[in-house]
């Protein structure tokens, strides 16, 4: 049984948002079907909660948050549904479609958002094929290295973060300066 | 470990794992077309998975409607409910209570199965949004290993029977509520007699009469705890509710000992399911059956069928230990430290309650609109693990209420509570707003009651400080439809959603409700004064709460101010403010806070809070084919007595539905069940076939009587199923001839 639920985020290069900048953009991704292969629903509104899920575009394939929790604001995106090829394929595809949300926001010229590509966090969400354990680590490892590599160059550095209570997250630091579009031309 | 079922194994009791598997069953059925819309939409929503806004598969994006395409195609999860699009999960939590480890698993489900977010509701629920149903199994284990279950969460069911937050703490309770809302709500859960309602039920408790806890006053029934000549009992009222026209409960009994409580509700919920309407769902909920009979008819009816009840022993049985549900502090109780930092003291005001047990508290955790991360939960759980053990409830205000907190402990409580980001001051202030989900998510919302909360609260907090005692004592309350369930009828200042058509364009309304009176157990409405454009709503809060200020007499209240002045001079006061400009002048008045769509009232969808109405006998005769059909899986399996043991159990389940729905009473019991049947069905011959007459009923009456069914073999098994087939068959036969008889028998009336 493989995990499915990757979420991947990017923090953004400078430390306030307006978060209610968001609901706009977000509803119009929604109306001109902004990305072609997702179907987009609806737009979660939460910048009441500190530190919390920020807004979030909510579709049937994946969410993409507005995320501010640790104080640290940034891109999440969230897979709910499986993905087409095998474990190296889906993870791939969540950097992949991280990278491509954050080229997106940064076109948003409303916004003025930057993100920066030298600290990646990789979390599954399911406590039940993917727990936050070292076997769960040792088995993610070579295949985060893989894309991390493959998106922003270099060798990454891997830290699992987190408590067994907490679902299993990885911080992946590149070392990487480029642009998200430099990462997405790199791969 | 492959599944959540089984890695669980058997920390679930075994019926609620019943319940969840054949819950799952019922999705793969769905899923095969073999199960009608209706019948599986009630099933889930008795299960407390809903609907949510959008999922008819349509949405305006603020141009125009636009179909949602979700990769399943046709396939429904109820009448206009497109399979694929996102649900909500409501969570029972009885009377509030949460213990660490149930809030720990909440948190997980929030993270792994929805957005993050854990929404308190206005009666003690968690919701979770934008849930995938193929999910919802998976879910229900997980909390069902921690004794929770969304059972009769949604639907024409008992839903959450709530308590006040303070019930065992509090220091002007007649005594205890908890225990006899815990021992209710088991009851109560599945039982037969509350299987067949029209509508909704809801049940509160109230350990006092003054303090507005348990709102027992716009509840279906409402229990008040009284100690009479040192005997306890309650006041029971009934027929409470809110919606479009709020109805105040009457007095059922003025004192019922407590030994009466279980059968009175009893009475009542069988006098509802047999007299309360059940085809217009507009006038199907409790309140509309006692006001059409009287309340002193229905007095008599409900003590009539108290006279026909079988005694039970789970009447009682829970009085012989009432400390059973009592929480144990895991602190020494201790005095709040003297030099408290600043910071503490102005959240202490409003958030920190002295218990009847000297030295303890209950901290209020302020939650914006009712919403917590999924890492605020688990951290939460983790403070109360340290400080105060299983004592957190979810309040009907939408916040989290931490019992049996040291004095002690309390500055090291708000010190991580800051951390948290949840240390925010001024509970049950004009700033602790609460509000339903409205066009947020509801498919009945008009107006965005979340928005507009969250925006009245952004302004109000940053001059909390500076606000008038008066004013900062105000409670508001908003509602994004007139269904009430953001409870703004009993607000100083409510707020229901409504539309307006201004040149041609639809702009986003609030009715403003002025004077509703929270005490006393929510004793008094209140009154529809104007109705303002959306934006315009933080402008009338300002002009109401300067014109009370202004013109009050002495300590005038603002609910005896309102009641001397009146809804016309409240009118006069907010006339300036209650005409949008033309849409060429100020567009955002045609978009709703929160939401830059041009607003539209074209995605209300149809209302699931309703339910389907699904006769009982509907689900009795369902539940039978489901046991029919695991008896033949297990024939194929080679499993012959299992498989005759659940054909036998099918005939029996079928029997019993049949008897209930000529409203006789009966148990579980196959001895029963069979005794019945024999008498009410068989014996009349209502259960007769018109050409094979009373066979297929002598197939349960014999197997009843031989127990064939037992240790069979191949061939008997074989001819067992053969038979239940026939009884079932001929039980949906004599169901349709009984509606076809009682429709003819309406229609000669």
């Amino acid at each position: 049984m493989q995990a499915t639920k990757f979420q991947v985020k990017l923090y953004t290069r400078v430390g306030d948002i307006e978060l209610e900048k968001l609901i706009p953009v977000f509803h119009e991704w929604i109306r001109t079907k902004k990305i072609s292969d997702e179907l987009l629903i609806d737009v979660a509104d939460y910048a009441h909660v500190p530190q919390g899920p920020g807004v979030v575009l909510i579709g049937h394939q994946s969410d993409y948050y507005l995320d501010v929790a640790d104080n640290r604001p940034g891109l999440l995106y969230s897979r709910k549904r499986g993905f087409e090829g095998d474990f190296q394929a889906g993870i791939d595809d969540a950097f992949r479609r991280a990278l491509n949300a954050c080229q997106l926001l940064e076109g948003e010229s409303s916004l003025g958002l930057q993100f920066a590509t030298n600290e990646v966090l990789f979390r599954v969400q399911d406590r039940l094929v993917a727990p936050n354990a070292d076997a769960t680590y040792d088995a993610y490892k070579p295949a985060l290295e893989q894309a991390a590599s493959a998106f922003f160059g270099g060798a990454p550095s891997l830290e699992r973060i987190g408590t067994e209570r907490e679902p299993f997250a990885v911080r992946i630091t590149t070392g990487a300066s480029g642009t998200v579009a430099d990462a997405l031309a790199r791969h | 470990m492959t599944s959540w079922k089984e890695q669980l194994g058997d920390r679930i009791p075994d019926q609620l794992a019943g319940e969840v598997d054949l819950f799952e069953g019922q999705i793969e059925l769905k899923m095969q077309g073999k199960l009608d819309d209706k019948i599986f939409a009630e099933t889930r929503l008795r299960r407390g998975v809903y609907g949510q806004r959008y999922d008819n598969g349509l949405r305006d994006d603020g141009t125009g409607q636009k179909t949602l395409t979700f990769p399943c195609g046709d396939l429904t999860k109820g009448p206009d409910t497109v399979w694929d699009a996102p649900g909500m999960m409501r969570i029972k939590v009885p009377f509030g209570k949460l213990t660490v480890e149930q809030l720990e698993v909440l948190s997980e489900l929030a993270e792994e199965n929805s957005d993050s977010i854990l929404h308190v509701t206005t009666r003690q629920d968690i919701q979770l949004h934008y849930i995938h149903i193929e999910e919802a199994p998976d879910m229900m284990r997980r909390l069902a290993a921690f004794g929770i279950t969304t059972r009769e969460a949604c639907g024409n069911s008992v839903r959450n029977v709530t308590a006040c937050e303070y019930a065992g703490v509090c220091t002007t309770q007649a005594f205890d509520v908890t225990p006899y809302a815990d021992a209710i709500t088991k009851y109560l859960l599945g039982h037969p007699d509350v299987q067949d309602f029209g509508r909704k039920f809801k049940i509160a408790f109230s350990g006092c009469e003054d303090n507005p806890c348990g709102l027992v006053t716009f509840h279906d029934l409402g229990a008040v705890a009284q100690v009479r000549n040192g005997k306890r009992g309650f006041r029971v009222v009934v027929g409470g509710g809110l919606g479009a026209v709020p109805v105040q409960a009457k007095v059922l009994a003025e004192f019922c000992p407590e030994e009466e409580l279980f059968p009175l509700t009893q009475a009542v919920a069988r006098v509802f399911a047999r007299l309360g309407e059940k085809q217009s769902r507009a006038r199907a909920r409790i309140k509309f059956l006692v006001q059409k009979v009287g309340i002193d008819e229905f007095k008599k009816l409900v003590a009539d069928e108290r006279e026909t009840l079988r005694p039970d022993e789970r009447w009682t049985a829970f009085l012989d230990d009432l400390h059973s549900t009592d929480e144990k502090p895991v602190r020494e109780a201790g005095a709040i430290p003297s030099d408290a930092p600043a910071g503490f003291q102005a959240w202490a005001k409003h958030n920190l309650k002295p218990q009847a047990q000297d030295g303890y508290y209950s901290a209020i955790v302020k939650l914006p609109l009712g919403d917590f991360t999924a890492t605020q939960g688990r951290a939460l759980a983790q403070i109360a693990r340290e400080l105060t053990g299983d004592s957190i409830r979810c309040t009907v205000e939408q916040n989290l209420t931490i019992r049996w907190l040291s004095g002690a402990d309390a500055v090291t409580f708000y010190d991580r509570l800051v951390a948290l980001n949840m240390a925010a001051p001024g509970a049950g202030t004009i700033t602790d707003m609460t509000s339903c989900p409205g066009t947020d998510t509801c498919k009945l919302g008009i107006s965005a009651s979340r928005g507009l909360t969250g925006e009245l609260r952004k302004r109000l907090t940053v001059i909390e400080d500076e606000l008038h005692p008066a004013v900062q004592a105000l409670r508001m309350k908003a509602s994004g439809c007139f269904n009430s369930c953001g409870q703004h009828h009993a607000a100083d200042i409510g707020f229901t959603g409504v539309s307006r058509q201004v040149g041609g364009r639809k702009v986003p309304h609030f009715n403003i409700v002025l004077g509703g009176q929270w005490t006393e157990n929510a004793k008094s409405y209140g009154l529809v004064v104007a109705a303002v454009p959306s934006k315009n709503i933080p402008k009338a809060v300002e002009l109401i709460t300067g014109h009370y200020l202004t013109n009050r007499e002495g300590e005038e209240s603002f609910q005896a101010f309102m009641a001397r002045v009146g809804k016309k001079e409240f009118r006069k006061v907010l006339a300036p403010i209650q005409k949008a400009p033309a849409y060429e002048d100020d567009p955002s008045y045609y978009s709703d806070w929160g939401n830059p769509r041009e607003y539209t009232i074209g995605d209300i969808g149809v209302g699931e809070c309703a339910g389907e109405i699904v006769p009982f006998v509907e689900f009795g005769l369902q539940e039978a084919e489901q046991q029919l059909h695991d008896a033949q899986d297990a024939l194929e399996a080679g499993l012959s007595a299992t498989a005759a043991a659940g054909a036998f159990n099918a005939m029996v389940t079928a029997a019993k539905a049949l008897v209930r729905h000529l409203e006789v009473q009966v148990t579980d019991d196959a001895d029963d069940v069979v005794a019945n049947f024999k008498t009410h069905l068989h014996d009349t011959e209502l259960f007769h076939d018109p050409f094979a007459k009373g066979k297929f009923a002598t197939y349960l009456l014999k197997m009843h009587g031989d127990h064939s069914y037992e240790d069979a073999d191949d061939e008997i098994a074989h001819r067992t199923l053969d038979e239940a087939q026939l009884f079932l068959e001929a039980a949906h036969a004599c169901y349709q001839r009984l509606t076809e008889a009682a429709a003819a028998a309406a229609a000669a009336e």
